[in-house]
């Protein structure tokens, strides 16, 4: 029973992150490969604040996604400035350097060692301890963010942004301030991926820089793009086939290492499977196909 | 650290940002997206010299020939079966990233399930210390290393100038369309610069190896690398690519001994992230503008 809750556990952060790169990746159209480094900013500025200070869980909560929706602004800023594939490699570089510094900077962050003996959130007065509290808060966490984002793309700030992603040219001469509105996309995605990033460092107790490679910010667009980019009901679905799949694997029996490796590959194959044959995913509105652009 | 051995290991760096960036550049110019599936062939091409060396038994040179070969074999099947299907359906480069993705990620994985997650070595004999040049020190492999780089990037500057398929290239990196309607075979062209650039992925990933040993996820520093050395250099020439591998292999080596070793990424990237937001066509790329419909 607490193998599947903490599946069910895994699921829900998998689903908060996905929900949140839909935001960009799927209403915007702008492809970025940083998510993992937002997901990593959270659970660290939540993790040292509440090892340092020991402050409230709540409050740890909101100065993660504080400082992870500035930084989100940060890589938000160049994508001005920048042509769609060199925005990949922005945050392509954006995700290396985040790696790098909780890597390297051992004093402040631990490096590699990570940080151990996270406490468990206290919310008013309760403690989430038991992986059935940490599934009924990660549930809450969920709807609350699915109702969040759902209440964006319904927006007419919403249906901007998805003007953006069809035509981005077209959306600037119709008077709308397009920079505004993919930097403040960006800080709300980042500001949300956070609380994936909170939810897990508080839930394992140890965090430490492996967890957020870039390797994981590819889990999680392969997420968005297999259960569907553009449909926020496709990134659950994601989530639930991406994480629950390897787990198959595990009753097959294969060893770990082996196992480790047939899982990515597994993740690669769907990834070209889904992007020669269906590039929409399960349920997407979302193709990737744009003609603004064929420079 | 003496001066020249910063410029020795300028050198050294630079001469292998230099393939592994030609390389992405020849493929992206021709494509027209960034191709992340070469990080695991050039990792490939390591392995595959590891497998006929180490396995088979044949001879260094001959380990490379075919090791060389087998990576331009992969270019061109992932090319024929992936790439030019979605070329066909005139998907955006979105889908042609996410699907170089996808196969860096089967690759890398195959190659880590094949031969372990561990270090691998195709370097022969002991430890040598290496030659003293003015108080510097430079071993037999990595001068072979910089000639063979200079060498190829003397060659591909020619062929590129000065031979027919050199010159389709540079049409269909001109304007695909055009370039088929005056009679090139765009789809030919692509396939040999996926042949090309394959090849050379997999060369800069033998001769990285023969100095400094193999995992299966070098390829993806090394891409990064060369990217970063494409795009401060500009995309549109070798020389360019040349300048910026310089460029960045010396922010690097300075960084290094300012700092320390492990910064040596980040380094790389911020000067990546100030060219991107101040001078994203690089030193000598021409101007784009954003609305270029």
């Amino acid at each position: 029973m607490i193998y599947l809750f903490h599946i069910f556990i895994l699921i829900g952060i998998y689903i908060i992150l996905s929900l949140s790169l839909n935001l960009i990746a799927g209403y915007t159209g702008i492809l970025s490969i940083a998510h993992a480094a937002f997901y990593g900013i959270g659970a660290y500025i939540a993790a040292l604040m509440a090892l340092n200070f020991n402050s409230p869980f709540l409050l740890n909560l909101v100065l993660a996604m504080i400082g992870s929706a500035i930084l989100g602004a940060l890589i938000g800023i160049p994508s001005l400035r920048i042509k769609d594939d060199y925005f990949i490699i922005a945050t392509f570089a954006f995700q290396i350097i985040t790696f790098s510094i909780l890597n390297n900077l051992v004093s402040f962050t631990g490096g590699p060692m990570g940080l151990p003996g996270i406490p468990q959130p206290v919310i008013f007065g309760i403690k989430i301890s038991s992986h059935l509290s940490f599934l009924i808060l990660i549930v809450i966490l969920c709807i609350i963010v699915y109702f969040v984002c759902n209440r964006i793309v319904k927006s007419p700030f919403g249906r901007i942004l998805k003007a953006i992603r069809e035509d981005e040219v077209f959306t600037q001469s119709v008077g709308k301030n397009v920079s505004a509105y993919k930097v403040k996309i960006f800080m709300i995605s980042s500001g949300l991926a956070a609380i994936a990033g909170v939810m897990y460092a508080t839930y394992i107790t140890y965090i430490d820089p492996t967890s957020f490679t870039v390797m994981e910010s590819i889990f999680i667009i392969s997420i968005v793009i297999i259960g569907g980019a553009g449909n926020l009901k496709g990134s659950i679905v994601g989530a639930i086939v991406l994480v629950m799949l390897p787990e198959i694997l595990r009753f097959v029996g294969l060893p770990n290492s082996v196992a480790a490796n047939i899982r990515q590959m597994l993740y690669g194959s769907l990834l070209v499977v889904f992007m020669m044959w269906r590039p929409y995913g399960f349920i997407g509105e979302y193709s990737f196909n744009r003609n603004t652009d064929n420079g | 650290m003496p001066l020249i051995q910063i410029f020795l290991n300028v050198l050294i760096h630079s001469s292998n940002y230099v393939l592994i960036g030609i390389s992405i550049a020849l493929l992206y110019q021709t494509t027209r997206f960034l191709n992340f599936s070469i990080a695991a062939i050039y990792t490939s091409g390591s392995y595959f010299v590891f497998l006929f060396l180490r396995i088979f038994n044949f001879s260094l040179f001959l380990s490379i020939i075919f090791s060389i070969f087998f990576c331009v074999l992969i270019g061109f099947l992932i090319e024929l079966f992936l790439f030019k299907k979605i070329r066909k359906k005139k998907s955006s480069y979105l889908i042609s990233v996410l699907t170089s993705f996808g196969v860096y990620i089967i690759l890398q994985n195959l190659i880590s399930l094949i031969f372990g997650d561990s270090t691998k070595s195709i370097r022969s004999g002991a430890i040598k210390e290496g030659i003293n040049i003015f108080g510097a020190r430079i071993t037999p492999v990595q001068i072979i290393i910089i000639i063979t780089s200079i060498i190829i990037t003397i060659f591909l500057l020619l062929f590129l100038k000065k031979t027919k398929i050199g010159k389709a290239m540079k049409a269909v990196a001109n304007d695909a369309e055009l370039a088929n309607i005056s009679g090139i075979s765009s789809d030919k062209v692509i396939s040999i610069s996926f042949a090309i650039g394959s090849g050379l992925a997999g060369l800069a990933g033998i001769l990285v190896a023969l100095d400094v040993d193999m995992t299966p996820t070098m390829g993806m520093n090394a891409l990064m690398m060369g990217v970063v050395a494409m795009i401060i250099g500009g995309v549109n020439s070798i020389l360019g690519i040349v300048c910026g591998a310089l460029l960045l292999s010396l922010a690097q080596n300075l960084g290094v001994w300012y700092f320390s070793s492990q910064w040596q990424d980040a380094i790389a990237f911020v000067v990546l992230l100030i060219f991107l937001i101040f001078r994203p066509q690089g030193f000598f790329g021409k101007k784009f503008g954003k609305a270029n419909i």
